[in-house]
């Protein structure tokens, strides 16, 4: 029992972790309409800054973590501005930018950071004795709080600012919302660079857990896709509850059945909801 | 006495469609306009043109003597010209409060503080007589009260100028009358100059100080409703010609 709640709390922890890189693609997706093909470098750049901060530079844990997250949110602005926006109007080009992206940036850091999985120094040590189960590792236990803060966070964002107002105005009808003057370049911007963020921060928090490697930027981008087909498109619910769904059943399927296959429990999942509710689990039937 | 909203020449095409050819119009303070056509006439398409969606490729617009056809959509909004669509357009997703909040914080990003913004987006829902709808979600009201609370939304960007894509579509007499009286207030106690596409010929005629009628994208008249009425070339761009 008290090992099944292990792998149970495992799953939570990855499963927030998923919930806030699919946020960062869901947010990207639904008021642009620009599907980020480079999403998951971002998530690794989040994770090897921290590491070349903390360990190169010397740099606080803490502190470095917060300063790769920024770095790639003003990257994601520069993205915006430079690559992204002159496409407006034809998606097809942004995907293609975003494809050719993400192949430059995967190089870029196996050139910069090389090869090797790299795993940042942990912010907390130890373990705790969770009701008298299990132990389980602080760093760990910490993850999963700052994912849920993060996911907290966001939700604030969206549902109670001025800014998410905007948001909202724009994802639901763009050009009405411009007729009611709202800077859509602005707020496209702003949330380009918080999709970018929201990846490194999964990047950043999970690397002193599970080391990050350039190579593993592609299954990063699959699984937050995954997550928001499988929470349904353009629903902030459902990617939490898609990313936690997905993170439980691939721990419990790799710690029961096979670790090798992990990766296919969140398939299978997937294309059971698309064949059965292809417009994902929150998501609004079309 | 200068004219608040002004166009000259304005052209505009898509592919080889000439969609406006070398429109000209001049909107004075206060005054309510209609503007007429047959279908594919090019009355949407000068509204795209006024509001930058489809900015026009000749000619200028002038908002109180200022250029304005090389500014974005959300910055000729905050400039003061307001639009509702033909087909409503409020967003469903929101509640009414939130959708009239989203125009006056376009409007004006920083400033005011919520309190005020709050207040004054519920008397924006006052005006229109949506006073007790404010938490209701937009998508569960009535075509009228949607249409309404596009107006609502549009006047809550203080705008100069507000353009009325066929706002009496799909309504049945008695909700034409209401509507009418809206306009007429927004005219008089807003005093915002109206500019107004409407297919419902007697509304518009009643309404209407002045007419601009669009046929082909050219202007083919412009007068008092009677005169354009009995116009022989606006018969005929509706009924057809003689050899037709």
């Amino acid at each position: 029992m008290s090992e099944f709640l292990m792998f149970l709390t495992n799953g939570l922890v990855m499963g927030g972790i998923n919930a806030i890189s699919a946020l960062g693609v869901s947010l990207v997706v639904g008021i642009m309409r620009v599907i980020n093909f480079a999403h998951g470098e971002m998530y690794i750049f989040g994770g090897y800054l921290s590491y070349q901060l903390a360990v190169g530079a010397g740099i606080p844990p803490v502190l470095s973590m917060l300063c790769s997250v920024a770095a790639v949110f003003l990257g994601g602005l520069a993205i915006e501005k430079w690559l992204i926006r002159p496409t407006y109007g034809d998606e097809m080009y942004s995907l293609i930018i975003t494809f050719i992206l993400s192949i430059i940036l995967q190089n870029a850091a196996l050139l910069i950071f090389g090869p090797y999985p790299v795993k940042p120094p942990s912010l907390v040590f130890g373990a705790t004795n969770i009701f008298g189960l299990f132990h389980y590792g602080n760093q760990r236990l910490l993850s999963l709080a700052l994912a849920a803060g993060i996911i907290g966070a966001i939700m604030y964002l969206v549902r109670r600012t001025w800014f998410g107002k905007s948001v909202r105005a724009i994802s639901q009808d763009r050009e009405m919302a411009a007729m009611l003057g709202v800077d859509h370049l602005k707020v496209n911007m702003i949330s380009f660079g918080l999709g970018c963020a929201l990846a490194a921060s999964a990047g950043a928090i999970i690397a002193p857990i599970f080391p990050v490697t350039p190579s593993g930027s592609g299954a990063v981008s699959l699984t937050a896709f995954v997550v928001v087909v499988l929470g349904g498109m353009g629903s902030l619910k459902g990617c939490i509850a898609g990313g936690v769904i997905l993170g439980v059943l691939e721990n419990l399927g790799a710690a029961y059945i096979s670790t090798d296959y992990r990766h296919i429990f969140g398939f299978i999942i997937l294309i059971g909801v698309l064949v059965l509710r292809p417009w994902g689990l929150f998501g609004k039937r079309i | 006495m200068k004219p608040v909203l002004e166009g000259r020449d304005v052209s505009r095409s898509f592919g080889g469609l000439m969609a406006l050819h070398r429109v000209s119009f001049q909107l004075f303070e206060g005054e309510i306009v209609g503007l007429i056509g047959p279908n594919g006439s090019g009355k949407t398409t000068l509204f795209n043109a006024i509001t930058g969606v489809f900015p026009p490729q000749e000619g200028e617009i002038l908002l109180d003597g200022k250029p304005i056809s090389r500014l974005k959509p959300f910055q000729i909004c905050r400039m003061g010209i307001g639009r509702t669509f033909q087909i409503v357009r409020p967003f469903l997703k929101m509640t009414c409060l939130e959708n009239v909040l989203v125009g006056i914080v376009g409007k004006d990003e920083k400033g005011t503080s919520r309190e005020e913004r709050v207040e004054q987006a519920l008397l924006e829902l006052e005006f229109v007589g949506l006073g007790g709808q404010s938490h209701r979600l937009a998508g569960s009201l009535t075509l009228l009260q949607k249409k309404m609370l596009e107006l609502a939304r549009a006047l809550a960007t203080r705008p100069r100028v507000l353009l009325l894509d066929e706002v009496l579509a799909g309504l049945n007499p008695s909700e034409i009358l209401q509507a009418l009286h809206m306009i007429e207030a927004i005219r008089v106690k807003r005093k915002v100059t109206i500019f107004w596409v409407e297919h419902v010929m007697g509304a518009i005629m009643t309404a209407c100080q002045r007419i601009i009628v669009l046929d082909q994208g050219r202007k083919i008249a412009e007068g008092p409703p009677d005169e354009v009425r009995s116009n022989p070339r606006v018969i005929e761009a509706y009924l057809g010609g003689a050899d037709a």
